[in-house]
């Protein structure tokens, strides 16, 4: 039901996909776009190989096996943010540097805990919509009873 | 020191008995000898307070201390509670073996009975009334857990949840007690309330619910019949419960409270008549009942009616009284449960009809178990006879007519503790004994020791009930117990209520069928029927509320739509400001915006027409790509990326569900296979679910044009994120806001995201495995 041109466009998308989620994602303290919307970038990308090449083939793709994994990952990381800061005295969910603070930059990224905590959204978010996606697609896969 | 103790008993016999479930009696033991120590040292030792803060915006603290009413009940909490510890460690095994259960259930009933332990010594140490509030309810807990701890039987059921539902259901009472003085002197801390409060219809309130509280859990009339029916817990649980910890909770919160229910004459009636009832209604019941542990359990509303009583007579000698009532009921009522126990044990045999002549072949148990009732009924050389020479004092400083109810009060006393002891003891044997451990024996024996000894030196006893009173009061008490022989009202009171308690015993088939129908009346008519109506009610309410909701998913919904309608609509009609719904100016730069709310508005509209599942997707997917697009235009890139994305991740994701679907459902009206309703009654479904629909849609719209007409409240909010964005090293606001300012929702929200990825998982996975 795929021709060979969708494939091989489709295919030839994923990683420039990943190239612009992940410039969304660290871009997001600067310019348009955070984790959240990184995520669903790159799940549009992974959902588009679903569409394209099934279930069994997408499966491959080492994303989509760590899905799950990538969630927990994702709310370790923002829990991590949220509550060490707790154990040091300060309230819930203080980021470093704090304001006034001199600011590490690596081009246009900014070395922050609130940083960090964005990657842990975008994780959050990606390992939920991969995982989703994947489910569904299994169930139809069973449902019409081919695995393409 | 006493706290670390008594709150780690639990969770150690909990661990180490899930680890070696054969070791777990032997930890409960060690635990809280170790407990019980502690206490006695608290005792000798000025323990120190305790205080931190706990919730501070609210004025909850974390106070503990160790005052004489606080020694007195964790005494009673840890010594009791170690007596039967030691007795459940024989009694346990074969409880466990009549009920075919396994041994390593055991582990569950110890680590509760201790979490009832730690509890009840928090409770009794606290100086928070919030702190109270708090162990009271983790007793009423524990104590459900306890009660249940068959649950293998129906009773228990029944049991543990009537327990519940009044002790639990008063603890509210408590709740709003304590509110209502935090309201009124703006502090939880009890120091600061009994120096504040003054004489006034709040305090009185407050105290009235403070004291049905504890009245509630002391069991007294008309929330006595719970305890009579807790009985169907094991034995220990009895013992423990019943005389030592929830029902002595229950005269502990008032004495608590008893500075400050000192200054409202009215509560200290309600307690005195509620105590003269309850003595007369359990006294009654007392000797009309056959089963041993009724029998006690009647004796016990009847014994703490004295203490309620004394409460209530308040001053001195009442306070007194009371403290010293307290710890001689506990002894003797714990040894006679756990004699309750150990006979039961021997011979099978539950009522006093198939008991009888065990003296000589238990007789170590018949002469503990008699000195313990011999101190329930007050009979000279044991420590029994002050607490009653204490009760008779105050009764008699109070005047003729509660002197007159005090006596009969001390001769039903004696009169139930005859038919028990003799009823057991003495007379003809009709069921023969087995050996029983001496762990079942042993507890009961020590009990009555220390009632015989208290007897003969009443120094420590009236020593603890002293300091007890003097904190119950709030001033200096001496108390002072000996033998006198001399005709003062007191030693005459005794004598007289134990020759007509005799009397009662000898003529028993004169007063039997007055009795029996005075029973038989309480269950035709007494609280209990209340309750168990009152219950019926409620659950077939609950019921039918149930099955309205269940019935199908439109109904669910709708038992959503329908109430958050009404309710917003109720509090916008309440409001009045309908000026807030204006129509603003129309500007011709706004056009395209217009538009594109314009065909949301319409493809929504169009949403609720179509009936094919394919095109009310693609329908609803336009009104949020509309919507999108409208963001865009509101100079929002941040938001609008973020609605194309998700919308078109979820039509497409919309798209496999629908494959998903089964084909029947996929076609028309969604027709439902239990029901099958004729054409009419489908038609009436349909039209009431288009009422649902336009009253909760409706009130939706008014309040969001509301809300929306009034922009400003908002403004000054956003103002201050966008000054202060640079500050936390961002330019991009909508990222910074998510990040940083309201971080801590973004984090609850993927937390949310998380869990519905689980239950998604769980949902197709199993579907799929079926």
């Amino acid at each position: 039901m795929t021709t060979e041109v969708t494939r091989v466009v489709t295919r030839l998308l994923l990683p420039p996909t990943a190239m612009v989620a992940f410039a969304i994602l660290v871009k997001g303290y600067v310019d348009t776009g955070d984790g959240f919307s990184a995520g669903v970038v790159l799940s549009l990308g992974i959902l588009l190989q679903f569409l394209a090449f099934g279930s069994t083939v997408a499966d491959r793709l080492p994303i989509v096996r760590l899905a799950p994994r990538l969630a927990v990952i994702g709310l370790g990381i923002a829990l991590a943010v949220t509550f060490v800061p707790v154990l040091l005295g300060d309230d819930v969910m203080t980021h470093r540097p704090g304001p006034d603070e001199k600011v590490i930059h690596i081009g246009s990224v900014e070395v922050l805990t609130a940083f960090a905590f964005d990657i842990g959204v975008f994780l959050v978010v990606l390992g939920f919509a991969v995982g989703v996606i994947d489910l569904v697609a299994h169930s139809i896969d069973r449902r019409t009873g081919a695995g393409q | 020191m006493l706290l670390v103790a008594a709150f780690a008993a639990a969770p150690c016999t909990a661990v180490i008995g899930f680890w070696r479930p054969s070791r777990v009696s032997a930890v409960a033991i060690i635990t809280t000898a170790i407990a019980f120590a502690a206490a006695l040292w608290g005792w000798a030792a000025d323990a120190p307070r305790l205080d931190s803060a706990w919730a501070p915006t609210w004025g909850i603290r974390i106070t503990f201390q160790l005052d004489g009413l606080g020694v007195l009940y964790s005494l009673l909490a840890t010594g009791i509670g170690l007596a039967v510890v030691i007795y459940s460690a024989g009694y346990m095994p074969l409880h466990l073996h009549h009920e075919d259960r396994p041994p390593k259930d055991a582990v569950r009933f110890f680590s509760f009975l201790l979490l009832f332990m730690g509890a009840m010594v928090g409770l009794v140490t606290a100086r928070d009334s919030m702190l109270i509030f708090l162990f009271w309810d983790i007793t009423a807990i524990a104590s459900f857990f306890l009660i249940g701890y068959d649950n293998q039987k129906p009773e228990s059921h029944v049991a543990a949840m009537t327990a519940m539902l009044v002790t639990g259901g008063s603890a509210i009472c408590l709740l709003i007690g304590v509110s209502i003085l935090q309201h009124q002197y703006g502090t939880y801390s009890l120091d600061a309330l009994i120096a504040a409060a003054e004489p006034s219809r709040e305090l009185t309130i407050a105290m009235v619910l403070v004291a049905v509280a504890g009245l509630a859990k002391s069991a007294q009339v008309p929330f006595h019949f719970w305890l009579p029916r807790a009985m169907a817990a094991p034995t220990p649980v009895s013992a423990y419960l019943h005389s030592a910890a929830m029902v002595a909770a229950g005269v502990f919160l008032i004495s608590r409270f008893s500075p400050l229910i000192a200054l409202s004459e009215e509560t200290l009636n309600l307690l005195l008549v509620i105590g003269f009832v309850s003595i007369g209604v359990g006294g009654v019941l007392a000797l009309t009942r056959d089963v041993l542990k009724q029998l006690l359990a009647y004796s016990t509303i009847s014994q703490y009616g004295y203490v309620v009583v004394m409460l209530g007579l308040g001053g001195e000698k009442g306070a007194a009284g009371a403290s010293f009532y307290v710890v001689a009921h506990a002894l003797s009522k714990s040894a006679l449960f756990l004699t309750a126990g150990a006979v039961t044990e021997a011979t099978g045999q539950k009522a006093l009809s198939g008991l009888g002549g065990l003296l000589r072949r238990m007789p170590a148990l018949a002469l503990g178990s008699g000195a313990a009732a011999a101190g329930l009924a007050a009979l000279p050389l044991t420590a029994g006879f002050f607490k009653d020479e204490l009760f008779f004092a105050a009764a008699h400083e109070r005047g003729r007519i509660v002197s007159i109810l005090a006596v009969s009060a001390a001769a039903l006393t004696v009169g139930y503790m005859c038919r028990f002891w003799f009823g057991v003891f003495a007379g003809p044997m009709r069921s023969a004994p087995k050996t029983v451990t001496p762990l079942l024996v042993g507890p009961v024996v020590v009990l009555g020791v220390i009632m015989i000894a208290g007897g003969i030196w009443p120094e420590p006893i009236s020593r603890l009930a002293g300091i007890a009173a003097e904190a119950t009061i709030n001033q200096p008490v001496h108390v002072h117990v000996a033998y006198y022989f001399d005709t003062r009202a007191e030693n005459v009171m005794a004598i007289v209520s134990i020759a007509a308690g005799l009397t009662l015993a000898l003529t028993v088939s004169l007063w039997r069928p007055i009795a029996t129908f005075a029973a038989r009346l309480g269950t035709r008519i007494g609280p209990q029927v209340w309750y168990d109506r009152t219950l019926f009610a409620l659950n077939r309410l609950s019921d039918s509320a149930h099955r309205i909701e269940v019935r199908d998913l439109r109904s669910r919904v709708s038992t959503i739509l329908l109430p958050a309608g009404i309710l917003v609509g109720a509090g916008t009609l309440a409001e009045r400001n309908f000026d807030e719904l204006r129509v603003g100016s129309f500007d011709l730069a706004d056009l395209p915006l217009t538009m594109m709310v314009v065909i949301a508005a319409v493809a929504a509209v169009t949403a609720t027409l179509t009936v094919n599942h394919l095109s009310m997707a693609l329908v609803l997917s336009g009104v949020g790509y509309s919507l999108a697009v409208a963001y865009s235009l509101f100079g929002a890139p941040d938001v609008a990326l973020v609605a194309v994305l998700i919308e078109t991740l979820f039509t497409l994701l919309f798209f496999g569900m629908l494959t998903l679907m089964p084909d029947e459902v996929d076609h028309g009206y969604i027709q439902q296979p239990d029901s099958t309703p004729g054409p009419a009654r489908q038609s009436n479904r349909r039209n009431r679910d288009r009422i649902i629909a336009v009253i909760a849609g409706g009130f939706a719209f008014i309040v969001t044009w509301g809300v929306l007409s009034r922009p400003t409240a908002f403004e000054s909010v956003t103002n201050d994120q966008i000054a202060l964005t640079p500050a936390a090293h961002g330019k991009d606001i909508v990222t910074v806001i998510l990040a940083d300012f309201r971080g801590l929702d973004t984090m609850g929200e993927i937390t949310v995201v998380a869990i519905a990825f689980l239950g998604i998982s769980t949902l197709l996975r199993r579907w799929r495995t079926s």
